[in-house]
């Protein structure tokens, strides 16, 4: 029985992890990878670091660009459009 | 609650609905049809606004769900691609045995705004250069916050294909950071 995952096998679990509880021993053997090994380790924080930065970005970003003016008036126009009705 | 608030919503909310839309949509056209969508359909619910929340935070609510359907419109079909280069992808940076192929380096850890800035810019090119099903698996997930589960449901794809698409992009999104620039900018 293969009790410690590869690499390749603990991003697998690593990633997984980011969405939903793992059964007992990915878990464990997650983590004991992940004590020892620096690379798993550092891609681990990197995958929290990443979701972290995206969902900062949603909430922050204000000097992307908006909606172009065409867009707008064409939105407005639909708008209007359905007001009339 | 007047008739005249649609066009005001557009003014005051038109350009931050569109941002977060086109963040998960990584299309401007997309993004200008959620905007749409969004206003026409708060304009036939408005009866409903309870004005309990901010209206950003109800036109924000209902952009969701017309976000998640213009993806479902769009992904016709949600395969995992049958061609190998994603596979491949994830191969290449593994020896044969399982262990990296290289040393990951780390990232910084950046503060001020400009590199913020910078890091957003990162993030979006790569993100757009995600195909498209893992596009919107991982923008679903890791910047909307849906749950796995509600996605599986939404897109009607198994589990097992959610977390693949998920592996698969977060894989390719964590080097397409690294080669351009996040293991640099900041770094201590």
């Amino acid at each position: 029985m293969k009790w410690m995952p590869t690499c390749k096998d603990a991003t697998e679990l690593a990633s997984r992890a980011m969405d939903e509880r793992l059964p007992l021993s990915s878990r464990m053997g997650l983590r004991l990878h992940l004590a020892i090994c620096e690379n798993c380790a550092r891609f681990n924080l990197q995958l929290q670091e990443m979701r972290r930065l995206f969902r900062l970005e949603t909430a922050a970003d204000d000097d992307a660009p908006g909606l172009a003016p065409e867009a707008r008036q064409r939105i407005a126009s639909e708008l209007q459009k359905k007001l009339g009705s | 609650m007047n008739t005249l608030d649609a066009h005001t919503w557009l003014t005051d909310h038109g350009d931050y609905l569109f941002r977060v839309a086109r963040h998960q949509l990584h299309s401007d056209e997309l993004a200008e049809d959620a905007v749409q969508e969004t206003l026409l359909a708060a304009l036939s619910a408005q009866a409903r606004y309870t004005g309990d929340a901010s209206p950003r935070t109800w036109l924000t609510g209902i952009l969701k769900h017309k976000i998640v359907d213009l993806i479902r419109r769009n992904v016709r079909e949600v395969e995992i691609p049958r061609d190998t280069e994603g596979e491949e992808a994830i191969d290449s940076l593994f020896q044969r045995d399982g262990h990296w192929a290289e040393p990951l380096r780390p990232w910084g850890n950046p503060q001020a705004e400009a590199e913020l800035g910078q890091l957003r810019r990162v993030l979006d090119e790569c993100a757009d250069r995600l195909k498209p099903v893992m596009a919107q698996v991982f923008s679903l997930r890791e910047v909307a916050g849906m749950e796995t589960e509600e996605i599986c449901k939404e897109l009607d794809i198994t589990p097992t294909n959610c977390w693949v698409l998920l592996h698969r992009a977060r894989v390719f999104m964590r080097r397409c950071l690294e080669l351009n620039g996040f293991s640099k900018a900041g770094a201590t």
